[in-house]
């Protein structure tokens, strides 16, 4: 079957009552948790992934991918309003978005970004959907040794690209590393790292690790923060609805940053922050007349919301090609998305798309729903986001920590596994506090056990030969590519803006 | 190893103050780092040699973790030496151990038998105390309330197994008629 046909197979997978649902609670709590500064996607599919386990695998999917969604979303609404963005990818919202809304225009700001998010999402979804199958072709002639090289490359990227420093991203791998070691081998049946502990023996679930980690741990961080510092949030004025003026003004940034943000999303480099960033900077170059007044002074100019908000919805359904087609996260929510598939015994790559079609495609076809569903969702009721802001912090933080406790609890079943959760929640806590990154755990705690996997089966075919490693050309080449993104990050950092007011909800999206 | 890393994290806790021109909360991080990698190479080395085609067994990948922890453990003690660790605020201390204990406490009432709502009742309790909200008899009060709607809704409503103590008897009497 081709793309089409396979595409509105899965729109009547997606156009179920069941998959409509969970379609609506993923985009309504990612709106929720994006304008929630400090509270990312990547928690809340964490804080989701033990619960949803009596979903089944496209319910639980398609709701994750609407939290992905609505989470750039509602991150917008934080960045405009509050001056503080919720997560990393909404930084360059902030810039434009809460200068227009103290010049009074706060509902034109959110308005351009709900239409900018819509474009993106839309757009980069439909290239997500021609682009994976070709992904899929490559990927199918991919052996043990490509495998690994992809691997390595995800670990690379993601440890340099997230945090301040090479060093402190690798610190974190290693750590990730060394989680998902805990368990019984695949291969030979021989228990590791489990000191005669039964609970060890069977692998330390995902959810806990990223759990203990963000949800724990960041609470334990805000909790431990002397100056809380009270933002103001601006009043929505004006209408969200654009002019055709404004829309004049706002359809190229959208193009430009839809292009941008759907061609690094792939990328292993970390997700949204640098489409986004270069979206602002071309719309600020590029801008003339009006606009470049806008930029330059006070008042704040709407492309430079527009651009990045395309940008990073874009790069999320980009991030999507790599995870489904080779099983590799390129961002945090990823990597957790990554986990759900793995929770149902799906392995995403080249074999899920013959196996599961339906999972895949109806997933696909789902995201067009979310898209629409958070376009309705944020242009006429933004106003019920904004209360969101005005919830209390004791409230709020006791909140997050009872529904962690209670999905460990529930899938678990062992008071166990509350005490690594207590334990990772403490890990976490240092590491937030040191500066070091948390998404690299993650992926090295998921990918580390199939890395291994594949580094064995391939030491197994070749006799126990390293070599093989460095054979096969496509394998040095995304060596090459690895060796590039660990370099990249360095000079991107060199040139980024410094002093913003940020919020980095967890280093990632 | 949860128990090491718990241990080890508490340890970096304690020392924290990063203010001289030596990191030592930072060593302690590169401390634990070593403990890590010799505690992973001392189980990879107890496992029973097996001959195979890979010539390498389930010992291979274990030994390169260690080796990785140990060498970013030396450059870690380098970051802390030089202090090039990110400024840190000054931390407060009351908040975070109200929540720590608030799980400790979750743990304790879950392991005696108290049953989910009483256990997640004080955890909510004592972390919204941590956050600022007192008197704590009363966000304890709030806490059992939440529970007892969320045991129901995800006891009765999902499926989800849940620790049953007396509380929870009673829901589930109501909901058997």
């Amino acid at each position: 079957m081709d793309t089409f046909s396979l595409l509105l197979n899965g729109l009547s997978v997606a156009f179920e009552p069941m998959n409509l649902m969970f379609a609506f609670i993923g985009v309504v709590l990612g709106t929720a948790v994006g304008v929630m500064p400090g509270i990312g996607p990547a928690l809340t599919v964490a804080l989701l992934l033990p619960v949803s386990l009596s979903f089944g695998a496209t319910g639980s999917l398609i709701m994750f991918a609407g939290i992905y969604y609505g989470g750039m979303y509602g991150g917008a609404i934080s960045s405009i309003l509050l001056n503080t963005p919720g997560e990393t990818a909404s930084i360059m919202t902030a810039v434009e978005g809460n200068k227009m809304a103290r010049d009074g225009r706060g509902g034109k700001a959110l308005g351009a970004a709900a239409i900018g998010s819509f474009f993106g999402g839309s757009f980069a979804t439909l290239g997500l959907a021609v682009v994976a199958p070709f992904m899929v072709m490559v990927a199918l002639s991919f052996g043990p040794a490509e495998y690994f090289a992809l691997m390595v490359l995800s670990f690379m990227t993601v440890s340099a690209a997230f945090g301040g420093s090479i060093i402190r991203g690798l610190t974190a791998l290693f750590l990730g590393l060394a989680i998902g070691l805990v368990g019984i081998d695949k291969l030979t049946g021989q228990a590791r790292m489990a000191f005669g502990v039964a609970e060890l023996r069977d692998n330390i679930s995902i959810a806990i690790v990223a759990v203990g980690l963000f949800a724990v741990g960041e609470t334990l961080y805000i909790a431990s923060q002397k100056h809380n510092v009270i933002d103001k949030v601006e009043a929505i004025k004006g209408s969200v609805w654009l002019t055709w003026q404004d829309l004049k003004r706002c359809i190229r940034p959208y193009i430009r940053g839809t292009l941008l943000g759907f061609s690094f999303g792939p990328l292993p480099t970390g997700g949204a922050e640098i489409p986004t960033f270069l979206s602002y900077s071309t719309e600020r170059k590029t801008a003339k007349g009006v606009a470049k007044e806008e930029f330059e002074g006070p008042k704040g100019a709407i492309e430079g919301v527009a651009g990045p908000e395309a940008a990073n919805n874009a790069s999320a359904a980009g991030t999507l090609i790599p995870l489904l087609t080779l099983g590799l996260p390129t961002s945090a929510t990823a990597a957790i998305m990554l986990a759900g598939f793995q929770q149902y015994g799906l392995q995403p790559g080249p074999l899920l798309f013959t196996n599961n079609p339906d999972i895949v495609w109806g997933l696909v076809a789902s995201l067009f729903i979310a898209n629409l569903m958070l376009v309705v969702l944020n242009l006429p009721f933004v106003g019920i986001w904004v209360k969101l802001l005005m919830i209390p912090r004791p409230w709020l933080y006791a909140g997050i920590l009872t529904f962690a406790t209670l999905g460990i609890v529930g899938a678990e079943g062992s008071v166990f596994a509350l005490v690594l959760l207590l334990a990772f929640g403490v890990i976490g806590f240092v590491m937030r506090r040191f500066g070091y990154p948390l998404a690299p755990v993650l992926v090295g705690t998921i990918l580390g056990p199939l890395a291994e996997e594949q580094l064995r089966r391939g030491l197994m075919i070749n006799r126990g030969d390293w070599t093989f490693l460095f054979t096969s050309p496509i394998a040095l080449t995304i060596y090459a590519i690895a060796i590039a993104a660990v370099l990249g990050p360095v000079i991107w950092r060199a040139m980024q803006p410094k002093g913003k007011n940020t919020v980095f909800a967890m280093d990632g999206d | 190893m949860s128990s090491d890393e718990e241990g080890a994290g508490g340890s970096r806790l304690h020392s924290d103050d990063g203010t001289t021109g030596r990191d030592l909360a930072g060593l302690g991080i590169a401390l634990a780092l070593f403990a890590l990698a010799a505690l992973i190479w001392w189980d990879a080395s107890g496992y029973p040699v097996r001959r195979s085609y890979a010539q390498f067994g389930p010992e291979i990948f274990p030994y390169i973790v260690a080796a990785g922890l140990a060498v970013f453990g030396l450059l870690t003690v380098r970051l802390a030496l030089l202090s090039e660790f990110p400024p840190r605020e000054e931390m407060s201390w009351p908040p975070v151990l109200w929540i720590v204990s608030a799980i400790a406490a979750e743990i304790l009432l879950l392991r005696i038998g108290a049953g989910f709502i009483l256990a997640s009742g004080t955890l909510f309790g004592f972390a919204a105390r941590g956050m600022g909200r007192r008197p704590v008899w009363l966000t304890i009060l709030v806490g059992i309330v939440v529970s007892a709607l969320l045991y129901t809704l995800f006891r009765h409503g999902l499926g989800l197994s849940l620790r049953a103590g007396p509380p929870e008897r009673l829901i589930d009497g109501l909901f058997r008629r």
